[in-house]
């Protein structure tokens, strides 16, 4: 592989190539597929620890220490609780006294987690990048200011800088609330609660509450709107709603949280109906707001938009031609898979010689509520409201097959929507056991352009829950241009 | 299930119909046969029927037609019925719903309910309902739970006393979901019009069955009767069960021998095991589940084997005998193990062709018994269409359900619709399961020479919390030349959820540089399959050595 970078000459007069300022997913994908091109790259990132801080993060970033990982185990672990109710009338006999040992759990948690943070180091030192522990700040659009745990400050030259930073959980501005906590250290917490309150309806709202209703606790979810879940398909929000419900959550749509205070009892919390609750944990899963504020990026003159998220052009290039940014802290969409991609393509375009946008079209993505939800494309909303033909909808709402013997009252619901004049799948989606799993083939198709016809000369799979995805012979619903749903 | 009356043809009941059609004379059923037909007479080769039919069906006046009510098509061409469906499982149901549908006439016959098959047994809903796929699945489900109480434990989970298995409770469970099964199945039927006889089915001539004596004379005739579990005639047989038998044991086997390596053989081997059973595999060749994927042929020996289950390999039985204390011994070339509670055999399914009259109207069959059909499904004999196992393709519901669906279609909506039995994905709910489509590295290299193959094999999430040794496996084969993916395998938890949505990909003929462009669901397992980014080896057929590793992970790791 040819080093582009010496046969230009300019690398001689920089430190590296590419200095990141940010190990979570982003940052450590550009930095290997950068090293991987033959570009000299350091990265920098704050001092591990699970709950994360200004000086606080931890090479995996969110993903893998404050984010999908540990989340995805806590989801396991407390998805046994409905596998016990179900084993029952499939025979089980299982004594009455089941004991969770949250302690263990959370032990279990932090070491796999740690053996992840090991495995992204190791990756990399293995493809040749250089990695600096602490605090990096611009010191202009060629160098990076890094304040070392010890509070040495050392300075690094590079052609190109990247930005991955990610962001964090923010907090509501209401009296009482150093009292609640984020989603950080819900994932730490010390002692598992037995009454708990979550502000938001957003999908860590959703997976917390189902989470501690899994291990036990009561739940009690606060949310603006009349459904969790904001932006996804308004029927599979419905159906999403009516499960946490079916599994003892109480939901309180169109209210929120006024006033926390301290008590011998717990949290008193005292919502905007006037009505009172006592927690031991309160949770504010109310958004993420970009790790911009400690940059310095005014000394590179960096722009970010109204909510500090870096602005960025379509190949993740800042307004500095040699500053860059991807994942979380430009707020495009918050997801791994993306800030991987982001991370590739910027690595292609800076590195490989191969100017690559991300595409942003048809990405799937998943909320582990138990059951989860799992979607690609557009909702029935978003393609009516871009519609230019009609839209067909096929929807399917049954009981899935294990629910048959073990009694739970509970629907597996689908749906596809489909572009009448191309016939082209433009949005599915999914509520039910196993719908991210589900889901990511058919992302594949879709993303493809596969159509209804397409999907239909595909046999099933004979039991499974996806291969309704293949026999929705009837169409549910016509949209005719401009109809209202 | 939705139980409105529907259409008002639809007002007379099956047993109003039934009764009227028994005081209709039957006799002159072959006279009409004879007489001069509107269709030209062509030969009755499959072979040469596939092109002179697609024009006679679309220009000659089909029983669909203008014969949208019932009356019409019943009473105004002398035929009892359209279609007369031998057999009411997935194929006989989906056929006989579609073409009544279509506007045919139809009527169906099937034995009487009963949870094991036999020549004068079976039940509407037929293998899949009763003896197979649900009841399976149901026994998967429920054997489940014991590697989730293990798995449990990683997660913080302990119980004061081990959870206990009451065999009754599933069984009475699963049977009761069985009832309600087979009569949402007979519901189904009377809702679309058809016809429902209880009864052992015969074909007399081409146009006329006889169901227990009773004649009925139908334009065309489907046979759908599926096939049944086959046991190789050693000594002490007789001491043994089958897969309908294993599915509604009284009791649970305390040590089960289980003969044979095929995908009944392994799923039974999963159940037992995980209902606390000690579980013998008899297994002829090396591996288990000749016809799949080596690697996965592996790879699913394994992970069996860690949930402990023993395998003895090219083993063959060759006599069982039963001890004074009513213990099994199974006797193989090998040598003999003993105590068994249980001895089953899962060594091939065949065509239900015996006592259907077929030889005599004239039906072809192969070697093996299974009827022989051409691309339309339609037999020897003009008039016969056969669909499912006894035709012996691809014996899996979803394939029965196409090939009856395309079978009324062409018959009876004027589309002639061959079924497509390329890409047919198909899973194995062994444990863990395993999901596949399209074509295996060794036939993928058979064919197309030049073949990429990326493999991944891991720890998955839950595993590595959990402490047990499951892992996940998954293959792509991907053709050199063109970049199409021409299979894709995986074994592990999920993998027949997976792999659906995988098919439709691989049925449109994608190629890797899209399974690439999708982004991953984070953090699934089914990811994995989307971010294989370096093939594990570069198979050439012109290479001096067959398998070209590429370690140069580098160059394609962009």
């Amino acid at each position: 592989m040819a080093r582009k970078m010496l046969r230009d000459g300019e690398t001689e007069a920089y430190d590296y190539d590419l200095f990141v300022i940010g190990a979570g997913s982003g940052g450590v994908r550009a930095s290997r597929t950068s090293a991987g091109f033959g570009a000299k790259v350091a990265i920098c990132e704050l001092p591990f620890h699970p709950i994360s801080s200004e000086t606080i993060g931890g090479v995996g970033g969110t993903c893998v220490i404050r984010g999908c990982v540990p989340k995805k185990i806590l989801v396991y672990g407390s998805a046994f609780r409905g596998e016990f109710e179900d084993a029952r009338n499939f025979g089980w006999e299982l004594s009455e006294d089941i004991n969770f040992n949250w302690k263990k759990l959370l032990n279990n948690k932090t070491q796999e987690i740690q053996r992840l943070n090991g495995i992204y180091k190791r990756l990399l030192t293995n493809a040749g990048v250089t990695m600096i522990e602490g605090e990096g700040k611009l010191a202009g659009p060629h160098e990076v200011e890094v304040t070392q745990p010890d509070g040495s400050v050392q300075k690094y030259t590079a052609k190109h800088i990247l930005i991955a930073t990610g962001s964090r959980a923010q907090r509501v501005k209401i009296p009482g609330e150093e009292l609640a906590i984020t989603s950080d250290e819900a994932l730490s917490l010390e002692e598992l609660p037995k009454r708990a309150v979550i502000l938001g309806g957003g999908y860590i709202a959703v997976e917390f509450a189902s989470i501690w209703r899994g291990m036990g606790a009561t739940v009690d979810l606060f949310y603006r709107k009349e459904l969790p879940l904001r932006g996804f398909d308004d029927e599979m929000r419905a159906v999403v709603a009516k499960n946490l419900e079916g599994r003892g959550i109480e939901l309180h749509p169109q209210s929120t949280l006024t006033e926390l205070s301290k008590t011998d009892e717990g949290i008193k919390v005292v919502t905007d109906h006037g009505d009172v609750l006592v927690a031991d944990v309160v949770l504010f899963a109310t958004g993420r707001a970009p790790n911009t504020k400690r940059l310095n990026l005014a000394a590179a003159g960096v722009e970010t938009d109204k909510t500090g998220a870096i602005k960025v052009d379509e190949y993740s290039c800042t307004n500095i031609p040699s500053i860059w940014a991807v994942g979380d802290v430009t707020n495009r969409m918050n997801l791994t898979p993306v800030a991987l991609m982001e991370g590739t393509c910027f690595s292609k375009t800076v590195f490989g010689g191969e100017p690559t946008k991300p595409d942003y079209k048809d990405i799937p993505c998943a909320v582990f509520s138990i059951p989860p939800l799992s979607v690609v494309g557009l909702s029935e909303q978003q393609a009516l409201e871009q519609a230019t033909s009609d839209i067909l909808v096929f929807t399917s709402s049954f009981t899935p097959m294990k629910n048959t013997i073990s009694g739970r009252q509970e629907k597996t619901v689908m749906k596809l929507v489909v572009d009448s004049a191309t016939d082209r799948v433009i949005g599915a989606s999914m509520c039910g056991p196993d719908a991210p799993e589900i889901m990511q083939g058919i992302g594949v198709a879709m993303k493809c352009g596969a159509t209804k016809k397409q999907f239909d000369s595909t046999v099933g799979i004979h039991p499974s829950a996806a291969e309704e995805f293949v026999t929705m012979r009837s169409v549910t619903r016509r949209l005719t241009v401009g109809s209202k749903i | 299930m939705a139980t409105s009356l529907g259409a008002p043809r639809l007002s007379l009941s099956p047993k109003t119909l039934q009764a009227l059609r028994r005081t209709l004379p039957l006799s002159f059923s072959k006279s009409l046969h004879s007489k001069p037909l509107l269709r030209p007479s062509i030969s009755h080769s499959p072979i040469l029927l596939r092109l002179p039919r697609r024009r006679r069906l679309s220009s000659r006046p089909s029983a669909s037609a203008g014969n949208n009510s019932a009356a019409a098509s019943s009473g105004g061409d002398n035929y009892d019925f359209d279609l007369f469906t031998i057999g009411a499982g997935s194929g006989g149901v989906r056929a006989s719903r579609f073409a009544a549908n279509f506007g045919a006439s139809v009527a169906v016959c099937e034995l009487p309910f009963a949870t094991i098959s036999s020549d004068s047994t079976g039940g509407v809903g037929g293998t899949c309902v009763l003896r197979g796929c649900v009841p399976k699945k149901l026994m998967v489900y429920a054997s489940k739970f014991s590697h989730e109480f293990e798995e449990s434990h990683g997660f913080g989970w302990s119980y004061e006393t081990d959870p206990k298995h009451d065999w009754g409770t599933l069984i009475a469970n699963k049977n009761a979901e069985l009832q309600r099964l087979t009569g949402i199945y007979k519901n189904i039927l009377k809702n679309a019009g058809v016809t429902l006889i209880e009864g052992r089915g015969k074909i007399i001539d081409p146009h006329t069955v006889s169901v227990d004596g009773k004649l009925y004379s139908a334009r065309h005739i489907l046979i759908a009767v599926g096939g049944r579990p086959n046991m190789p005639n050693i000594p002490g047989i007789e001491h043994a069960i089958d897969s309908d038998a294993a599915l509604d044991l009284s009791v649970r086997p305390d040590k089960i021998a289980i003969v044979g390596g095929g995908y009944i053989a392994v799923e039974f081997a999963g159940i037992f095991n995980g209902l606390m059973s000690e579980v013998h595999v008899f297994i002829r060749q090396k591996k288990v589940l000749r016809g799949f994927d080596e690697e996965i042929r592996d790879f699913v020996g394994e992970q069996m084997s860690l949930r402990g289950i023993e395998f003895h390999t090219e083993e063959s039985p060759q006599a069982i005998t039963k001890s004074e204390d009513g213990s099994l011994s199974l006797k193989t070339n090998k040598g003999t193990v003993s105590g068994f509670s249980h001895i089953m055999f899962a060594t091939g399914r065949r065509p239900n062709t015996k006592n259907l009259g077929l030889e005599d109207v004239g039906v072809k069959l192969t070697n093996n018994g299974a009827i022989m059909v051409d691309e339309y499904s339609r037999t020897s004999v003009e008039s016969i269409w056969a669909v499912g196992d006894v035709t012996d393709r691809i014996n899996l519901t979803p394939v029965a359900l196409m090939e009856g669906g395309a079978f009324a279609k062409t018959v009876f909506a004027n589309e002639p619709t061959k079924p497509d039995h390329r890409e047919v994905p198909s899973a194995v709910f062994s444990q863990p399961p395993i999901g596949q489509v399209g074509l295996t590295e060794e036939q993928a290299i058979e064919e197309y020479g030049d073949v990429d193959v990326y493999t991944a094999n891991f720890r998955p999430l839950k595993a590595t919390v959990s402490g047990l040794p499951d892992r996940i496996y998954m293959k792509l084969l991907v053709c050199a030349n063109s970049g199409k993916v021409l299979g894709v395998h995986m074994c592990g938890d999920d993998s027949p959820e997976i792999i659906q949505g995988v098919a439709i990909a691989v049925k449109a003929g994608l190629t890797k540089a899209q399974f690439d462009s999708t982004v991953g669901i984070h953090p699934t397992a089914a990811e994995e399959l989307v971010t294989m980014r370096t093939p594990t080896r570069k198979i050439r057929r012109n290479s001096s050595s067959d398998e070209e590793k590429v370690k140069d992970a580098v160059k394609s790791t962009t």
